[in-house]
């Protein structure tokens, strides 16, 4: 028998270990189950149940601002759909807060839209820019959704990323109020800036 | 409107976002409704459900012998769980591969049992001794549970961790065949090291 004095290492958070990841369809299982309720505002990153932060009402005025804009704009040349989900890949199913679809005779309701569906994908970032910019983006990247905008409320300004490559965005605009911004996929329409981040 | 060239930081993993953690109920209701199955091998550490490293010919055959050795020395002064469930706090149940039980009329049917019930602690481990020794004992150490062995196949050691203060244990002595072992809850009990780790 021997005796040690070196004491053990600290251990850190229980995330650093090998976690259950979970897939869409054991997801859904959940809330079927009533295991995931309506008070869950969660979405699916790489099988992992992940957290959406709060939304406050800057951002629910912004998203209704894009609403009423691209609505009006868009018409029925594309399906707006407001904070629903994106099925990029079997283990994740982010919830953009907007996204303009290819229009589809069954509005989505089948099943949820996929990469090859989205024509412009639009996240409002309040506290939330990081993860927008640094989880999100990427995995949207990565399942070439062709269009990320991200409005960076705190900035005034909107982050237009286009030509996915290698799960990256290789071309990066930002816009401010006084610019207009379109779509790719709808080049003739033309939303204002200053329409959706005002003073 | 501005254009830029540098490209968005590429995530790392999912883990480092909000993760949704589950009480032992759900953990336990994604149980029930099929969701983790019995090829599932997971405990639940803060919340998180943890994937457990599969056990091994050797590990499993240690564990045996642990189980037929301790009951007689023990008799009927505690009882002794195998790979059961331990609440180690509100967000975990983990599953120690022996406990050392308080005795309790119920055997821990209608509750299970929680630190304060634990006598004496022991981990089997073969790759999983950093898990083991990282993660767990700084664990097992906060909650006040009084001794933990770590038996280390590949070492052919037993690491006994007792004195818990300030979330580790301050003391560890190391057992090798040739010793013998004795837990502090029952000083009459003397365990030959030699037949636990066999060469």
């Amino acid at each position: 028998m021997t005796t040690q004095t070196k004491p053990p290492p600290q251990s850190s958070s229980a995330l650093d270990l090998p976690v259950r990841r979970f897939t869409v369809a054991e997801y859904y299982a959940m809330a079927e189950a009533g295991i995931l309720t309506e008070d869950d505002r969660v979405e699916l990153i790489d099988g992992v149940i992940v957290e959406m932060s709060p939304v406050g009402s800057r951002h629910v005025g912004c998203v209704n601002l894009y609403t009423r804009w691209l609505s009006q704009l868009v018409g029925d040349r594309a399906i707006l759909q407001v904070q629903g989900s994106i099925h990029l890949d079997d283990d994740t199913e982010p919830q953009p807060d907007l996204a303009l679809l290819r229009d589809r005779p069954d509005f989505y309701s089948s099943s949820h839209a996929e990469p090859s569906d989205a024509l412009l994908l639009i996240e409002v970032a309040d506290s939330s820019v990081g993860y927008d910019r640094h989880e999100k983006l990427p995995r949207y990247a990565r399942a070439g959704v062709p269009e990320v905008w991200i409005t960076v409320l705190p900035e005034r300004i909107i982050e237009a990323y286009t030509e996915p490559v290698a799960g990256r965005y290789t071309r990066n605009r930002i816009y401010v109020p006084g610019d207009t911004i379109s779509p790719s996929a709808l080049p003739d329409i033309e939303l204002v800036v200053s329409d959706i981040l005002p003073e | 409107m501005t254009t830029q060239t540098k490209p968005p930081p590429l995530s790392s993993s999912a883990l480092d976002l909000p993760v949704r953690r589950f009480t032992p109920a759900e953990f336990l209701a994604l149980a029930e409704v099929g969701i983790l199955t019995s090829s599932d091998r997971v405990e639940l550490l803060e919340g998180v459900i943890i994937e457990m490293a599969p056990i091994g010919d050797p590990h499993a055959g240690t564990v045996d012998i642990y189980t037929e050795m301790l009951p007689s020395r023990v008799d009927r002064r505690a009882l002794l769980r195998v790979q059961g469930p331990l609440a180690l706090d509100e967000l975990s149940r983990l599953y120690p591969d022996l406990m050392l039980l308080r005795r309790r009329e119920d055997y821990y049917r209608l509750s299970p049992p929680t630190p304060e019930d634990v006598l004496l602690l022991i981990e089997v481990a073969d790759s999983s001794v950093e898990y083991d020794r990282n993660e767990k004992l700084s664990r097992y150490a906060n909650a006040g549970i009084p001794e933990v062995w770590i038996t280390v196949l590949p070492e052919r050691i037993i690491e006994v961790h007792t004195e818990p203060s300030g979330g580790r244990y301050t003391h560890t002595r190391i057992f090798a065949p040739g010793d013998t072992i004795t837990p502090g809850c029952f000083p009459d009990i003397a365990l030959p090291v030699g037949e636990i780790l066999p060469g």
